[in-house]
């Protein structure tokens, strides 16, 4: 059966091919054919309508005069268009068209072989060229978006960087610069300092009482004031690196400073700035900060010495009472390191028994007997030679090495107490210094006990010298524990009594045996015209005897002194008049 | 220092994608020499290769054409690949003009190509995203700005599923996407088996596409049925894609040959 040719040939591209003719034997064969040779987005009816369409179009084409070859090349870029579009699809569309065109539609002209290869050739021409220039668009619009997608990838990649360059480099809290862009941007302008920027500045800038606003707020607040303090730095100091260190540790680069006086300016400009009361979460905070300043030549200096110089100027302007800043002092500092060396190799000292104690003598006033001996401990250091205790027992405080070296010393005096002897049988009681540390620190009386037991020295013959200060804090657990001693015979003495805490009161809840009285007053025992401190000796040697206490004057230096001291009635004196601290042996041989 | 987790991921198109290896087998040039090299071996394996390819998106034009038929106005095709010819919005928006669009895909390549492409196009956009990653699509703003989750949405995963392994979890991502639709929404779900076919095919299928990004990750019939759960599959069910809802008997001919099981369910309430 054979469809009519040409009927709606003549019909304007464009119109859909639901429009059309029904497809006839011919376009079905045809869309069977290029079925699957590539994915065609249609259905099977709308392909084979368009190809009815361009079926109808062939056929005009075939007849027409003159006979016009654009028509097959128009079909072949029609089918390309339509996703008829691979080498099978162009093989079977030229392959059915030679086969059963001329035939399924009866078509009849003169020199219709040579028409038919004529036409087949420019279908094919129409379809390749077509397919080639869709191939290279695609080609080109996939190359296209791999381009733009590697584009975006390395700007994504480059704005990550930079984010987490940021993220790496500044506080998260603050959005400050954080201490490893100040250790990068000090390292630089220290090791390759510009033209004009010989010197430089550090300020090391810390929050006052800081932690009273977390503990007393909560870090919420805490953290905001941190906000607020760096927002105002900022605002400030601008011109000037600000970073924040942590916590509430602040610290501010000064380039290309002239002087000191460049860094001062900035520290005073930060303080005025934290000084502002600053209203946080409803809370009104009054805040101050302390300033660190070191300001140095570039040369010859080091990132390291400068933060450690700052840090260490900022405790000084702590130390002096905060909301102020410290101007770095070389000499100091040197002090200041020695001290700290010194502390930080007790230790190892008291492992090589570099420590070692003299005695001063404790005399009866009445008698001129030497009652008793006041330890006193010597450091034979290996390269400063001997040091006496005000150069390390301060330091051994501060630290809490004072625990283990005050032990030594008690140790040490109990065990060559134990071995003196004198003439008459009555040897001196050895006194010895305890520390706040050692009092406060549990198990006292068991160390004080185990040492009686393991040096045989009698509980008598020992004295603890406790500050006034000790008993500032009366906490129960001391006080028992100086009673338990008491009781077991140790004897307790009050040190430098008159010049510390003048609470009395403890004196009626602590066992006390004997005051010393501070050697200031026995000072004014010099002058016979000021009578003052005579009188103030005197009434504290009665109140002593009141409470069944003896009293012992230090410091006595002259004869005169001691004669006053008889005569207001004190019991015992200590000084160089009496004799100056000297090894143990040298006291016993004079008694003996 | 450990890469962040939002660092972006570096391009490599000197590895085959499987988005591109695609175009190929639907006869498209969206592709490189390398997508090439690695879907010719695909196709020397399985000579069907093609042909599978073609039946899925035969399959992905026949049930956007019974949804736009439904009423449905509103697509998210996760996995859409490069979209070339017979994309969701040519097929759905020439249905019906106010049909709505979102491309989601992976591959860095394919969503600027589908950009390229949807450009001027008001009712459709891409997005780059991990199927993998369900919330976060959810949560993307171009897709909450172009699709209502108040009105029916169809979900089209269209020849994904075999590229997410079981240790990926498919059925716990397919319902976090289910628990934001709105009911009346749909499922369109397709994915290649192996079910009918030797070992050896399915061997040398799953060695060339250790070669990409993506390997295979063949599901029975069964076991993609189990992947509905909470939608109500419409007839037939899941089935060879050729005999899903075939225009005429004979195109549904040899369907096993198809390689790919679909179906299509929609959300009860």
């Amino acid at each position: 059966m054979a469809d009519p040719p040409g009927a709606t040939a003549a019909a304007p591209p464009g119109v859909t091919p639901e429009h059309r003719s029904c497809p006839g034997t011919f376009a079905r064969a045809w869309a069977k054919a290029v079925s699957g040779t590539s994915y065609l987005p249609m259905t099977q009816a709308q392909l084979e309508a368009l190809l009815q369409r361009l079926t109808e179009r062939l056929a005009a084409a075939l007849v027409s005069e003159p006979f016009d070859l654009r028509a097959g090349h128009r079909v072949g870029a029609e089918l390309v268009a339509a996703h008829v579009a691979s080498a099978e699809g162009l093989g079977r569309t030229v392959e059915v068209i030679q086969l059963r065109l001329v035939r399924d539609l009866g078509l009849v002209t003169d020199d219709v072989e040579d028409r038919m290869a004529r036409l087949l050739a420019a279908v094919a021409t129409g379809y390749a060229r077509a397919l080639r220039d869709r191939t290279l668009d695609e080609q080109e619009s996939i190359r296209r978006a791999a381009l733009t997608a590697r584009a975006q990838a390395e700007r994504a990649l480059r704005a990550s960087e930079a984010r987490f360059r940021h993220q790496a480099t500044h506080d998260p809290l603050t959005d400050l610069p954080n201490r490893t862009l100040f250790t990068e941007r000090l390292g630089a302008a220290i090791n390759s300092p510009g033209r004009g920027a010989e010197r430089l500045g550090v300020c090391f800038l810390d929050l006052d009482r800081f932690k009273v606003v977390n503990d007393s707020h909560g870090h919420q607040v805490g953290d905001a004031l941190l906000v607020t303090v760096a927002d105002r730095l900022r605002r400030a100091l601008q011109g000037h690196l600000v970073a924040r260190l942590g916590g509430d540790e602040f610290v501010v680069l000064v380039e290309r400073t002239g002087g000191t006086d460049d860094v001062l300016a900035v520290a005073e400009a930060a303080l005025a700035a934290v000084r502002e009361p600053a209203v946080v979460d409803g809370h009104e905070l009054a805040v101050s900060a302390s300033i660190g300043i070191v300001e140095r030549q570039v040369a010859g200096t080091s990132p390291g010495d400068l933060m450690r110089a700052a840090d260490s100027t900022l405790h000084w302007a702590k130390a002096a009472g905060g909301a102020r800043w410290a101007v770095y002092d070389a000499d100091r500092d040197r002090r200041e390191l020695a001290r700290y060396a010194l502390s930080a190799a007790i230790p190892a000292a008291l492992d090589r028994g570099e420590f070692y104690l003299d005695y001063q003598p404790l005399t009866s006033l009445r008698d001129g007997r030497v009652v008793g001996a006041e330890a006193l401990v010597r450091w034979r250091h290996p390269e400063l030679g001997i040091l006496r205790p005000d150069s390390f027992i301060g330091l051994a405080e501060e630290t809490g090495l004072i625990v283990p070296l005050g032990g030594w010393v008690l140790a040490e005096a109990c065990r060559e107490a134990e071995s003196w002897a004198t003439a008459d049988g009555a040897p001196p009681f050895v006194s010895v210094n305890l520390a706040v540390r050692q009092v406060h620190r549990p198990g006292l009386v068991q160390q004080v006990r185990g040492l009686l037991r393991h040096t045989g020295l009698p509980p008598e013959r020992l004295q603890l010298e406790i500050t006034e200060s000790t008993m500032m804090n009366t906490a129960e657990e001391p006080v028992r524990a100086l009673r338990v001693l008491a009781d077991l015979g140790v004897r307790i003495a009050i040190d430098d009594f008159g010049t510390g805490y003048c609470n009395l009161a403890y004196l009626r809840d602590l066992p006390v045996t004997e005051l010393k009285v501070a050697g200031q007053f026995v000072a004014g025992l010099r002058a016979p015209e000021t009578r003052a401190d005579e009188r103030i000796l005197a009434s504290l040697v009665s109140l002593a005897h009141a409470l069944d206490l003896t009293v012992t004057a230090e410091g006595v230096e002259t004869a005169g002194q001691a004669e006053r001291l008889r005569a207001i009635g004190c019991d015992a004196g200590q000084g160089w008049h009496f004799g100056r601290p000297e090894p143990a042996e040298r006291i016993l041989d004079r008694l003996r | 220092m450990q890469r962040p987790e939002w660092a972006p991921d570096e391009i490599d198109i000197e590895r085959p994608s499987v988005a591109r290896m695609y175009d190929y087998y639907l006869g498209g040039s969206h592709n490189f020499a390398v997508d090439r090299a690695a879907a010719q071996a695909m196709v020397a394996a399985v000579p069907e290769a093609p042909l599978m390819a073609q039946a899925n998106r035969a399959f992905l034009r026949r049930a956007v054409q019974f949804l736009t038929d439904t009423g449905v106005r509103q697509f998210l095709d996760i996995g859409s690949g490069i979209p070339t010819v017979g994309n969701v919005h040519e097929i759905a928006q020439r249905n019906a003009p106010d049909a709505r669009v979102v491309y989601v895909d992976v591959d860095p390549v394919a969503v600027a190509h589908s950009r390229e492409i949807l450009d001027g196009n008001d009712r459709a956009t891409v997005v780059q995203e991990d199927l993998r990653h369900p919330e976060r699509i959810l949560a993307h703003p171009d897709v909450r700005r172009l699709l209502d989750f108040d009105q029916p949405i169809a979900v089209m995963i269209v020849a994904v599923l075999h590229f997410v392994p079981d240790d990926d979890r498919p059925a716990e991502l397919l319902r976090t996407l289910r628990e934001a639709l709105a009911p009346g929404s749909w499922l369109v779900l397709s994915q290649a088996s192996a079910d009918g076919r030797s070992g050896g095919e399915r061997a040398e299928a799953e060695r060339v596409y250790r070669r990409t990004d993506n390997p295979l990750w063949i599901r029975s019939r069964a076991e993609l049925t189990a992947l509905f759960d909470g939608f109500e599959l419409v007839e037939p069910g899941v089935v060879w894609v050729p005999q899903w809802r075939p225009e005429s008997a004979d195109s549904a001919e040899d369907a096993e040959r198809a390689a790919f099981i679909g179906g299509v369910g929609r959300l009860g309430g």
